[in-house]
């Protein structure tokens, strides 16, 4: 059934992608908090 | 492909758009909303990137807490015609899933608010996401008519929690704050329930309104409004607040409680004709947005 393997492709593929960007923000997040946090403790 | 998942829309991954939708964004603005304003009048203010990760914490607390409500709740949304097409009543997704999702972003936000604001913020943010789920969700919601007064201390954390955020400790302001939020959401959700009424007793849920019937509940709303205006008035009073909030606190609150009395007097028990009812949900939230945004306006700009 081509179109629920389509469909299933298509949903995996978005979620991937919203995960990397979501991923992505977090690892900037944080490294922001780290440089913030060590400026506190200066 | 097995022929159940062409009539099972759940066993496909879920769509991101309904993994959203289970963090009740609609709701979120009024959380994220308050626990802004009370981080922004807290006395010193965190570097920024502290004080955004601190809100967007509240916010995903608050996400963690829409969607745990709609995994233990999904089959009493499939009973009322408001909630029927979320996405675990409407079976676009399947309740492990939002059940994993709701305890996994409950988690990461209290780690992230300890790691990046301080531990009794993130200790606050785990009690208001326990309290909401375990007292409200599970405990009282389906069991008393007082559900929402007990639970409305839930929704009152978020100035509490921006303000220990911001200064690591609690005061008589941010106290009142979560005062103010507490008793506005009985005259709040009571306004809501009087019209969306059928669908609460259609799903069993013993709200006010169908438990102790109208004229009781619009009393109610009332008497509850009174303790709300003098606690919303409190800030200006105890010195807390300047001129500028207590005059408008005091107009705003004014007009709940002459909405409040207009649905009080109001006799209709068709919700077509509950327009007073109706008129006083829209101006309550309208009406805890403008007393925060004053409040901040009145710290910043006034001093």
């Amino acid at each position: 059934m081509p179109k629920i393997e389509d469909e299933i492709v298509r949903r995996q593929r978005e979620r991937a992608r919203i995960m990397g960007w979501l991923l992505g923000a977090f690892v900037i997040l944080i490294f922001f908090i780290t440089i913030a946090k060590t400026r506190m403790n200066w | 492909m097995p022929a159940i998942e062409l009539t099972n829309p759940a066993a496909l991954p879920a769509d991101w758009r309904d993994i959203l939708a289970l963090t009740k964004p609609r709701v979120m603005y009024l959380v994220v909303f308050t626990g802004l304003c009370g981080l922004l009048v807290a006395p010193m203010m965190p570097p920024a990137v502290l004080g955004f990760t601190a809100i967007l914490c509240i916010a995903l607390g608050a996400g963690a807490c829409g969607a745990l409500n709609q995994w233990y709740e999904a089959d009493i949304d499939a009973k009322m015609r408001r909630t029927a097409n979320r996405p675990l009543p409407s079976g676009r997704m399947d309740r492990q899933s939002a059940m994993h999702f709701g305890v996994g972003l409950g988690f990461f936000s209290v780690l992230l608010m300890g790691l990046a604001a301080n531990w009794l913020a993130a200790l606050l943010l785990a009690v208001s996401i326990l309290f909401y789920v375990l007292v409200y969700t599970v405990w009282l919601k389906p069991r008393t008519a007082q559900n929402i007064v007990i639970g409305g201390a839930a929704g009152a954390f978020p100035p509490l929690i921006g303000w220990v955020a911001a200064t690591g400790h609690v005061s008589a302001l941010p106290l009142l704050l979560f005062a103010i939020i507490f008793l506005w959401t009985p005259p709040h959700f009571w306004a809501l329930s009087l019209f969306v009424r059928s669908d609460y007793a259609a799903a069993g849920i013993p709200m006010l309104p169908v438990v102790a019937g109208v004229s009781t509940t619009r009393r109610q709303i009332f008497l509850y409004s009174l303790p709300m205006a003098a606690a919303a008035i409190a800030p200006w009073p105890a010195g807390l607040a300047g001129r500028a909030y207590g005059v408008s606190a005091t107009v705003l609150s004014a007009v709940f409680l002459v909405l409040a009395a207009r649905v009080m007097t109001n006799r209709a028990t068709d919700p077509a004709q509950m327009a007073p009812e109706k008129k006083l949900f829209a101006y309550s939230v309208f009406y805890l947005f403008a007393l925060f945004a004053v409040l901040v306006a009145d710290s910043w700009l006034v001093g």
